[in-house]
């Protein structure tokens, strides 16, 4: 008995680590113990004795013991040398058993013993086994974050470029702190423990710092492609460190390596796409800058499954940044035009791109002046590019469904619909639609944007007389092949018209006939039918004028045989130049305020009403005009609605009165508005509508948009949705020209 | 004070003097063109026959053509003659 304790020194009651055996058991000893076992037939107890007591005292001494290393409160220490305490520790017991166990298994040779412990055939399994389960039935919370810390320290040391010094220690420079890391994953590899005990948190290391580290390097700089350096970093440091780890692993099962590898590579797709997607509403607005970042982008997506991620964070950023009342339209049409072009880099399909600026769309059509920006941006040089897009895009036009023809030719080539794809829609609109036709798509007709074209036309040739005309022909041809000749044939006509006043001028001037006084005076002669409706205003120019005017117009006539004139008094540009006492300055106005200057110039002070009087001009709107001459210090208000001129200049800083100060002359369009066009418009509908419930009574509002459409919808800008029409009619109902019951209107009674 | 005018640049629209608004033959704006035309004014001129009516002349021209037997005006049925005046 003395001889089993002495070779099998765990069975002892009070057995310490410091009980090694010393010394190499002698052969012939073993042999007697063998002997004696076997006579007296406790092999079988005897190891399970022995397994047992290993139990007993890895549960009660070593495994509280190695916890204990990780007690919050001992400060001394850091968390390296804690763990690295531990693992010193559990190791040293570890190996002590280890040599028991040799001990052991030679008992089981000799003896011949082949009943497995715990299903093990090898002693060693099975004490590695056992210390795993009984490490684990003891756990403690705290030891996460200072195993974390361990390999945090060295992970970070291993990441620093230049020489090794010790960052867990800093004030000791000749640490040796990297050999202790090797040796303590060399210890926990030996006991099979280092994937059980520190692989999630290891995991969990690496993971926050992949994450800072992609955070840090790509922080707001989106003109680099980082996706390779980012997986060469990942290779060359993260997993090379790594590899340093679990070079010591021994534990049977999947290469580890292998294992991180692919989930690390996927990790840092996944952060890295995170990252960027967060950052997308900048990308965006930075392109083309932003270019390289979009490309890693769209090659790390298919990598990911943010696939939907990216598309309600974008259209959320959309929303919370875009879409409110403090953002202007141009700049919410430079960021739509952005996003356009960006995201055909991510997704050449157009799926992303349609599902994403879907609200954008949708808030655009409910901005007033989006029309006015967009066909502003088209035809003046802009933030927007769009005046190249329009040179140099492809001319898709716009309505025509052109039979795509060539889809059998390649059919080799033919990739089916994203999954995600709405089956109405084939994916071949989505490609050939480009900017320009997702601008003007904006409003789904092509009318009202033409429209508005031909108002913003209207205004640029009228407002300045010498307006560049080559230019204006260019557009519209360019315009042309998008929205077909005939939409844009009225813009045509006007421009036509301008070239044509340039010609009758000069005819004019060379007409014996006509004698000109101290009023040059040019002419721009417009069809009326092909031009947008004017602003129209009531004014009484001055004489001089006026006689000058008539002179034109018989001149006119004589020139065109059956033709006259009518002029709008109140459009038109005034060059001018006033002479006051000691200053001449020269001005651009509008026919209203060179008439109001050179009434002041035969009578030195007016009233206001008299004026108004005079120029058929109401009130109000003749104080704004003269306020363009008050702000130039020129007239100035004497007393209430009393104005006079100031002939001295002394005067000037003191009553000019720079907030009433009216710039309308370039603000104010020369046109009526878009609304009250559509007003006019809908009106011409109303004798029709009336007419037909006279003959039929009542009537569904299908059945109204139908007949219409029938009757009155003809020329090329007139068109009416049924949701407009409903307004319409409801309108009238509001204003008791209609009765609506059961979805049929009729007329009062 | 003194005011010089050194340009004045009017706007006017140029119209037809005519008895009415529209062409009696496509129902088109006289100061608008015929169908046919691109262009209104000296493209698609107005004529005026002795009966006082008037057309885009296209119009009335291809009128007459279709009129084999009498030619004459389709507002008034009198014969058509062009009033040179």
């Amino acid at each position: 008995m003395d001889k089993l304790k002495a070779i099998f020194p765990v069975v002892t009651d009070n057995y310490t680590l410091c009980d090694m055996p010393a010394s190499e058991i002698e052969e012939d000893e073993f042999n007697a113990m063998v002997e004696f076992t076997e006579t007296a037939n406790i092999v079988v107890p005897i190891q399970n004795m022995i397994v047992n007591r290993t139990e007993d005292i890895l549960r009660d001494k070593i495994v509280p013991q190695f916890w204990s290393f990780f007690k919050k409160n001992d400060f001394s220490r850091t968390g390296f040398q804690k763990f690295y305490n531990a693992v010193k520790y559990l190791h040293d017991s570890y190996t002590s058993f280890y040599h028991i166990y040799d001990r052991l298994l030679l008992f089981r040779k000799r003896t011949n013993l082949k009943k497995p412990i715990y299903e093990h055939t090898c002693p060693h399994s099975a004490l590695r086994l056992i210390l795993r389960a009984i490490l684990f039935s003891y756990y403690y919370l705290e030891h996460d974050n200072i195993i974390k810390e361990f390999y945090e320290a060295a992970l970070k040391m291993e990441d620093s470029e230049g020489d090794h010094h010790c960052i867990i220690l800093e004030d000791n420079m000749d640490c040796n702190c990297l050999h202790s890391f090797n040796e303590t994953n060399r210890k926990l590899g030996e006991m099979h423990l280092l994937e059980p005990l520190v692989g999630q948190d290891l995991t969990d290391v690496i993971y926050n710092y992949t994450h800072s580290h992609i955070q840090k390097i790509c922080k707001d700089s989106f003109d680099t492609n980082y996706i390779w350096t980012l997986e060469k970093w990942l290779k060359n440091v993260v997993l090379n460190w790594l590899g340093k780890i679990y070079c010591h692993d021994t534990s049977p099962g999947d290469d580890p390596m292998l294992m991180f590898n692919n989930k690390l590579t996927n990790f840092l797709y996944n952060s890295y796409t995170k990252i960027r997607i967060d950052q997308l509403f900048n990308i965006i607005i930075e392109y083309p800058e932003s270019l390289p970042a979009l490309s890693d982008l769209r090659d790390a997506l298919p990598k990911t499954d943010l696939k939907p991620l990216l598309t309600e964070t974008l259209q959320k950023a959309m929303e919370t940044r875009l879409l409110h009342p403090g953002v202007s339209t141009p700049d919410i049409l430079t960021a739509y035009v952005a996003a356009i072009r960006s995201l055909k880099v991510l997704d050449s399909t157009g799926l992303l791109l349609e599902t994403v600026t879907q609200p954008v769309h949708q808030y655009l059509r409910s901005r007033e002046d989006t029309v006015r920006c967009v066909v502003s941006s088209l035809t003046e040089e802009g933030p927007n590019d769009l005046a190249y897009e329009l040179v140099n895009g492809e001319a898709v036009r716009i309505d025509e469904n052109t039979p795509t023809d060539d889809d059998d030719e390649n059919w080799e080539c033919w990739i089916p619909d994203p999954i995600d794809s709405a089956p109405s829609k084939s994916c071949a609109i989505r490609k050939t639609s480009d900017i320009i036709s997702m601008l003007v798509n904006v409003y789904g007709s092509k009318e009202l944007f033409v429209n508005e074209y031909r108002t913003l036309l209207a205004d640029r040739l009228l407002s300045q007389y010498n307006c560049d005309t080559e230019k204006e022909i260019m557009y519209l041809e360019l315009l042309k092949l998008r929205f077909g000749e005939s939409q844009l044939h009225y813009c045509e006509v006007m421009l036509k018209d301008i070239a044509n006043s340039k010609r009758i001028n000069q005819y004019i001037k060379q007409d014996a006939e006509y004698r000109e006084s101290d009023i040059p005076l040019n002419a721009m002669i417009v069809s009326a039918q092909f031009w947008p409706p004017f602003k129209e205003e009531k004014l009484e120019l001055h004489n001089e004028v006026t006689e000058q005017i008539k002179k034109y117009t018989e001149a006119f006539e004589t020139l065109k045989g059956s033709r006259t004139l009518c002029w709008k008094n109140h459009l038109g540009v005034v060059d001018i130049e006033i002479e006051l006492a000691g200053r001449t300055t020269s001005y651009s106005v509008t026919p209203v305020q060179a008439t109001v200057a050179m009434y002041f110039q035969d009578k030195g002070t007016w009233e206001l009403e008299e004026l108004s009087k005079v120029m058929q001009c109401p009130p109000t709107i003749l104080r704004r005009k003269i306020g363009f001459w008050q702000s130039h210090g020129i007239i100035a208000e004497t007393s209430s609605d009393v104005f006079s001129i100031q002939e001295d200049q002394e005067n000037k800083d003191v009553n000019v009165q720079e907030d009433i100060f009216v710039e309308d002359y370039e603000a104010e369009s020369a046109m009526a508005s878009a609304r009250d066009q559509r007003e006019e418009e809908l009106h011409t509908f109303w004798s029709y509508i009336v007419g037909m419930l006279m003959n039929l009574d009542t009537l569904p509002l299908e059945r109204i948009h139908q007949m219409l459409k029938m009757f009155a919808f003809q020329g090329p800008t007139i068109e009416c949705s049924i949701q407009e029409l409903k307004v319409f009619l409801d309108r009238k109902v509001r204003e008791h020209h209609l009765i609506y019951s059961n979805g049929y209107y009729k007329l009062p009674k | 004070m003194k005011v010089r005018i050194k340009n004045w640049t009017g706007v006017a629209s140029w119209r037809w003097i005519a008895n009415d608004d529209n062409c009696g033959i496509c129902r088109m704006a006289f100061d608008g063109c015929c169908p046919d035309c691109k262009l209104p004014g000296d493209d698609c001129p107005l004529v005026w026959g002795q009966c006082s009516h008037c057309f885009h002349m296209h119009c009335i021209v291809k009128w007459l053509q279709s009129q084999t037997v009498n030619q004459q005006c389709p507002m008034c049925r009198q014969e058509w003659k062009f009033n040179n005046k």
